[in-house]
């Protein structure tokens, strides 16, 4: 019994002690810009514009976005935008938001004093208030955060 | 020392009794409590002492107030009851039904708040001209027909005459955009429509992107090269285009942003007036 009390004490020790003999230290900071969490790979086949569009649009998150960062100034993004628009709209009108979407986003001078805030801290820019129907913008002035 | 080691026992010991004589959830401890948060603008607690009170003694200075703060923390339909209930044989009947109107004002859409007001069951007997100018600014909150400008402004006192001039003119001769306007600008010179928007970055940013893809296309062309031409040409063109769209979408943008700042500016303009209602400052004196 006392041997076998001894074993057990010896192995726990041996098995279960500290191994990192490695001295603590800080952590080098990571200045890369974190990708936003819970990103929906997900391709969108409701029909079959929406599936190429959709694809087209994860294949860019995939190649590109996720690489470079998550850097549109914008909520949502502008390649979500741009499939949301077509959902809500058709491919033409979709298009053309998205295009203008992408034309605010490029603004030389940086000036976007007329957009309020998303609580992430980016820029709200909702699909409703480009649809050009009046009674769906959802008008919030520049000083508000939106939860 | 003996003498007053007795003293000082027989007080505590009175100090004591009197304490368990006096029941500090009494109801006129509890309206004293209640007058004193009512007072400090804390309704939700002051509804709840008023709401006790009420349980002992029927008061209509208590019951106004009761019904006061409840409309304070957003329990109008309860307000309203207890309102109601001072309509008839009470000192603050006049001061009930204008609460009254005030507290439907602020709850009911706007026509049916209208149809309200000409019913004269519920009108105050003295304060009739209060509920009037109430129901009569509520054409600066909606669509409806607008009433003829002198007859809306002399509804009013003297001294609010010049705000009021104010907000007629904004409802009447709103500094809207013209979409279309704007849509045509952009077709004519690129970016044009924004900046008519008040978009001065964005437009400018428009033109020179416009400008850019469609000086590589042209260059493109005149080198002979034929994918890249049309490439940069079809970018142009969907520049173009999205620049035209986005410059009705912004001018609709701008308008529903002029309509907003008017609303809030009504509505602060209506807070500070007290919605035309005598104040109750002898409530608290």
């Amino acid at each position: 019994m006392k041997y076998l009390l001894l074993t057990f004490l010896i192995s726990t020790t041996f098995t279960f002690a500290q191994t990192d003999w490695v001295k603590w230290d800080a952590a080098d900071p990571s200045y890369e810009m974190p990708v936003t969490a819970g990103r929906d790979y997900q391709v969108d086949n409701s029909n079959i514009g929406i599936f190429l569009l959709s694809g087209a649009v994860k294949t860019y998150h995939v190649l590109f976005s996720d690489v470079d960062g998550d850097n549109c100034p914008f909520y949502p993004s502008c390649s979500e935008f741009f499939i949301s628009s077509v959902k809500n709209t058709n491919i033409f009108k979709g298009t053309l938001m998205f295009v203008d979407r992408f034309t605010r986003d490029i603004n030389f001078f940086k000036s976007r004093t007329k957009y309020p805030f998303y609580k992430s801290g980016k820029l709200y820019d909702p699909i409703v208030n480009y649809t050009l129907n009046y009674n769906s913008i959802n008008y919030i002035p520049h000083n508000h955060i939106v939860e | 020392m003996l003498w007053m080691a007795i003293i000082f026992i027989g007080s505590s010991i009175n100090a004591q009794s009197n304490l368990q004589d006096e029941n500090i959830l009494s109801p006129n401890n509890r309206l004293k409590f209640g007058n004193y948060l009512f007072c400090g603008k804390d309704y939700l607690r002051a509804a709840h002492e008023y709401q006790e009170y009420l349980k002992f003694s029927n008061n209509d200075t208590v019951r106004f107030k009761f019904a006061y703060s409840l409309a304070a923390i957003g329990r109008s339909s309860e307000a309203l009851d207890n309102y109601k209930g001072l309509f008839f044989s009470s000192t603050l009947s006049e001061d009930a039904r204008l609460e009254f109107y005030k507290v439907n004002f602020l709850t009911l859409p706007i026509e049916n708040f209208r149809d309200m007001c000409t019913m004269t069951g519920y009108l105050p007997e003295y304060h009739k001209q209060e509920v009037e100018r109430l129901k009569l600014f509520t054409h600066l909150l909606d669509n409806s027909y607008l009433p003829d400008s002198t007859e809306f402004i002399n509804t009013y006192h003297e001294e609010d005459r010049e705000e009021i001039t104010s907000l007629y003119l904004r409802k009447r001769d709103p500094e809207f955009k013209n979409p279309t306007k704007a849509a045509i600008f952009s077709a004519i010179i690129p970016g044009v429509g924004k900046i008519y928007t008040g978009d001065y970055a964005d437009g400018i940013t428009a033109f020179l992107a416009t400008g850019i893809l469609s000086y590589i296309a042209y260059d493109n062309f005149n080198a002979d090269h034929k994918f890249r031409a049309a490439l940069f040409a079809g970018l142009a063109v969907m520049t173009y285009a999205g620049n035209i769209y986005g410059s009705a979408a912004s001018a609709q943008i701008y308008n529903a942003g002029i309509q907003f700042n008017f609303e809030s500016d009504v509505k602060l303009f209506l807070n500070k007036k007290n919605y035309f209602i005598p104040s109750h400052d002898y409530l608290c004196q």
